[in-house]
């Protein structure tokens, strides 16, 4: 488990690395990224909806931003 | 179990507040948008039949209904607020344990045969296994053997229980970082969790790298209350010292706690696209088991070749259930990344996600979405989605578990004396379940999500999701058989309010019209068609919550009632109509949204859905046969009736207002929500109060009158429900009501005023009666212990704000407290009642 975990954040960091030097855009460039549809999570109520049924039916832990709770989910 | 909890602030909406902070480059009103917003969502799950291979069973599936509010306010410039409010309630049968075919889970153990009285998990008889150790089928009429391995799920239903949940956050934003922090509490009738987390964001590279850093502390409350029918059998050796009998019930307990971190770097690639790479950890330790699931065990003697006659050759063995045991400990990780492409010619967004999940109780999953956000135009946005989710078992896994030895074997001594010798604990692995989450199985889903945005601020989103569980379906086969497959489907819609867009309106109409002209005279919380808007093509959203609760003596008329009174006389008449129990606490909350709109100035629409949720419990009676249904409650909760009602204008001068409403509340709540069947009974239909709605489709009348001088302003009202049917599906109609009530209320400051109100209601009794045979153990079971007159007095407190974001907002409260009730028949008396309602015009 220590190795995976290690070796995950090893690449994450190696990733930023990468990423953030392979890219310039500027102020006025970034209509596209500000629209609505372009956010990580543009539907964020469908997001909580659906996390808390996944959880409560699949071993994983949900993919996506956690907002906290969530209680049993014994059903 | 319950859903691992890890708690950061997304860090999704970060890079798109961050795109959009720039100078020019967008409409101002839309950096805001996301963090002044007020939303109220309704969900619905609803899951298929399981295959039950031929057993009849009266079982419906499990379904959910969830009502979410939630708000994100900017305090200041720089400090952040946001809130959550989720409750779900749910009902149905949901698997408690696997076993072959040849076991008999789902035989019933109620006299008419059919599965739905609580099902059996033990056999409490001999099963028959051939050399190979497979389950062998007798026929009963032949008494023949054949093999038989097909496995299936044993059912059990549960009664509707409730959850609820609060949850904040708070954060500061400096130019390039983000603190924050949170928590909240998540409480149902057997599990409490409380959680807290602190989060970081930090932007780099000119705002095109951002990264999120968070942690969360979950700690969890397990305290269960195992089948009344299923505890006596149940083998609970594991957890012999977390159990402990309270009223009678066997209650387990349990504690649990997790801790998680979380990392996520989200990196604009160019003008067009960007990518989210996510890492978590999550260590838990504690309970983790489903307190509900059990395991069946197959004991066979190797020794048992013998027995029956039409069995030769067969073995003999014993299926016990034991409460599943899993891990104290788990730890899991997950990794994902999330690319998003915009798509020039369409002007849509594609989304593609992955995530990989690693835990040591050996589960490997991974999950693929696909999204595609397109907007058509006219505010309108349409985004389909697929899904796929693959995981293998957990390394405990079994859909049942056999053990080569006698689970209770007589052997003699060598002087003859018999001594019973119990199965050894050690031949058995230290965990397992049969959870089927805890099963191989791949998943496919997929659905719509549907927004349109009107141009006041105000957003609809409505979403549908199909979902299929298959063992088939597993990445690289090898998943569980097809008995344990299943489907689902959710809907959900909701309606988002920009506050900022709303604000900025009003700022707009002020500078042009140079009056507050929004600001009506006060009207306590608790009145409801209070207000008329008196201007053509404004718009009024709502919220509205009520809470109400009874608890105390039981009264009979305006007295206090004995117990032997309630016994002889609250349940019918003769020896064996006599009261068991009677209520001791009975809570009723009511969130109900409330939309208006005023096409002319002297004509007001509304629309009002509910959302209700109920709790009560029970206490003995002294002089009365003891019931199992004390010491535990029963609760419900789903959409209530919406209601649709015209306000008109019948004189409007500068002091006095008088208008009219008329309506009808369409019953959309649920009026047969039965119990669970238990104490090898089927209690049926749940008390009468209990139910969501009044299932009759009802006339509701109302006449307001207002008045404001300066700093005084009072009013009064007189309003009524006229029910149109004489009785509903379930047989009954609750009575017709009446109420006046009138108010005087005073300006302390320059928003803020004071209530005081008088209110006296009549209700009559219910008509009719359940058409189908149900238990009535209490009062609140005969309809005639329903409806009487009540006197109360309300103390109440109205804001209206008329300057800065929150301008056109209009915040009350109102406290009512009885003073009199004079009840029909025996009913429990009323405690308090609470009103609040929040509502913005524009």
């Amino acid at each position: 488990m220590k190795s995976t975990i290690m070796l995950s954040l090893f690449s994450l960091f190696l990733l930023a690395v990468i990423l953030s030097g392979c890219s310039e855009v500027s102020a006025w460039q970034r209509g596209h990224l500000a629209k609505p549809h372009m956010a990580v999570q543009p539907h964020p109520l469908q997001v909580v909806l659906r996390g808390h049924i996944y959880g409560s039916r699949e071993a994983a832990l949900a993919s996506g931003a956690n907002e906290g709770g969530g209680g049993c989910g014994c059903y | 179990m319950a859903v691992v909890v890890v708690v950061t602030k997304p860090s999704l909406q970060a890079l798109t507040a961050a795109a959009l902070l720039l100078p020019g480059l967008l409409h101002q009103a839309s950096v805001f948008a996301e963090d002044n917003e007020v939303s109220f969502q309704y969900g619905h799950y609803q899951e298929g039949q399981r295959q039950l291979y031929g057993v009849n069973s009266k079982f419906h599936p499990i379904e959910v209904n969830s009502l979410h509010g939630s708000g994100q306010l900017s305090l200041t410039d720089r400090i952040k607020f946001a809130f959550n409010y989720t409750e779900d309630t749910w009902s149905g049968a949901t698997p408690i344990t696997t076993a072959p075919l040849a076991f008999q889970g789902n035989r019933s153990s109620a006299a008419d045969g059919i599965s739905g009285a609580t099902p059996l998990i033990n056999l409490n008889g001999n099963i028959f296994v051939d050399k190979k150790y497979q389950p062998l089928s007798q026929d009963q009429l032949t008494g023949k053997l054949t093999q038989n391995s097909q496995l299936v799920h044993t059912l059990s239903s549960a009664s509707p229980e409730t959850r609820q949940q609060g949850d904040f956050n708070l954060s500061y934003e400096w130019d390039e970082i983000t603190l924050s922090a949170g928590g909240g509490i998540s409480v149902e009738r057997d599990y409490e969790s409380r959680f807290g987390n602190v989060g970081a964001q930090f932007d780099f590279n000119h705002k095109l790298t951002t990264l999120t850093v968070g942690a969360s502390y979950t700690d969890n409350w397990m305290h269960s209350r195992l089948d009344h029918d299923a505890a006596p059998y149940l083998i609970k050796t594991a957890f012999a010292n977390q159990i402990q009998i309270v009223d009678g019930a066997t209650v387990l307990q349990g504690n649990k706690y997790d801790w998680s971190g979380h990392l996520s770097l989200t990196q604009v690639l160019d003008k067009s696209s960007l990518v989210t790479a996510d890492f978590v950890y999550s260590h838990s330790r504690g309970y983790m088991e489903n307190p509900y699931k059990a395991m069946s065990i197959l004991f066979v003697d190797p020794k048992s070749l013998n027995g029956d006659p039409n069995a030769r050759g067969a073995r003999i063995g014993e299926v016990q259930a034991f409460l599943e045991q899993r891990p104290d400990e788990r730890n899991q990780i997950g990794i994902g990344g999330h690319y998003i492409q915009h798509i020039n010619t369409l002007d849509a967004a594609l989304h593609l996600n992955y995530h990989y999940h690693h835990d040591d109780w050996g589960i490997d999953a991974h999950t693929f979405e696909a999204s595609w956000g397109q907007p058509l135009g006219n505010g309108w946005t349409v985004t389909p989605r697929m899904r796929y989710y693959s995981q293998t078992a957990a390394d405990f896994y079994a859909p049942y578990l056999l053990s080569k030895q006698a689970f209770k074997k007589i052997t003699f001594d060598r002087f003859g004396m018999p001594s019973e010798k119990n199965y050894d604990p050690k031949k058995l692995p230290e965990n397992f379940s049969s959870d089927q989450r805890l099963s191989g199985f791949g998943t496919i889903s997929g659905g719509i999500v549907v927004n349109k945005r009107f141009s006041k601020g105000l957003s609809l989103e409505a979403g549908f999701e199909y979902y299929t569980h298959q063992g088939g379906l597993k990445l690289g086969g090898g998943g569980e058989n097809s008995y344990a497959d299943f489907n689902y489907y959710a809907v959900n819609a909701a309606l988002k309010l920009d506050l900022f867009a709303l604000g900025a309106l009003h700022s707009a109409t002020e500078h042009s019209e140079h009056h507050h002209h929004h600001q009506h005279a006060p009207v306590p919380a608790g009145v409801m068609f209070g207000h008329l808007m008196n201007q053509s093509d404004q718009w009024m959203v709502g919220y509205r919550y009520m809470y109400q609760r009874q608890a105390g003596d039981t009264l009979h008329g305006t007295e206090v009632a004995i117990d032997n009174a309630i016994v002889r006389n609250g349940c019918g008449h003769g020896r064996k109509a006599r009261c068991q129990i009677t209520p001791a606490e009975h809570t009723m909350q009511m969130h109900m949204l409330d939309l208006m709109y005023a096409p002319t100035d002297w004509l007001n629409l509304m629309l009002m859905p509910q959302f209700m949720d109920m709790d009560m419990n029970f206490r003995s009676l002294k002089g009365g046969i003891p019931s199992p249904h004390t010491g535990h409650g029963h609760a419900t909760g789903g959409i209530g009736d919406t209601g649709v009602y015209a306000l008109v204008k019948l004189w409007d001068q500068s002091i006095h207002h008088v208008h009219a409403g008329v309506g009808i509340s369409i019953p959309t709540g649920e009026v047969g929500i039965k119990l669970r069947p238990t104490h090898r009974t089927d209690p049926g239909y749940i008390h009468y109060g209990m139910q969501l709605g009044s299932g009759t489709w009802d006339f509701k009348p109302s006449l307001t009158y207002t008045a404001q001088i300066d700093d005084w302003s009072w009013g009064a009202q007189l309003s009524g429900t006229k029910r149109l049917e004489s009785h509903n599906r379930s047989g009954f109609a609750f009575g017709n009501l009446f109420q006046a009530t009138a108010w005087g209320s005073y300006r302390l400051f320059d928003n803020i005023s004071a209530s005081i109100r008088g209110l006296y209601t009549w209700q009559g009794a219910i008509k009719g009666m359940y058409n189908e045979r149900s238990d009535r153990p209490s009062p609140m079971d005969w309809p005639r212990n329903y409806g009487g007159e009540f006197w109360d007095l309300g103390l109440g407190l109205n804001a209206h704000i008329s300057q800065g974001l929150f301008t056109g907002h209009q915040l009350s409260f109102e406290w009512l407290q009885p003073l009199v009730d004079n009840v029909n028949g025996y009913q429990l008396e009323r405690d308090s009642a609470l009103s609040a309602t929040w509502s913005v015009t524009f």
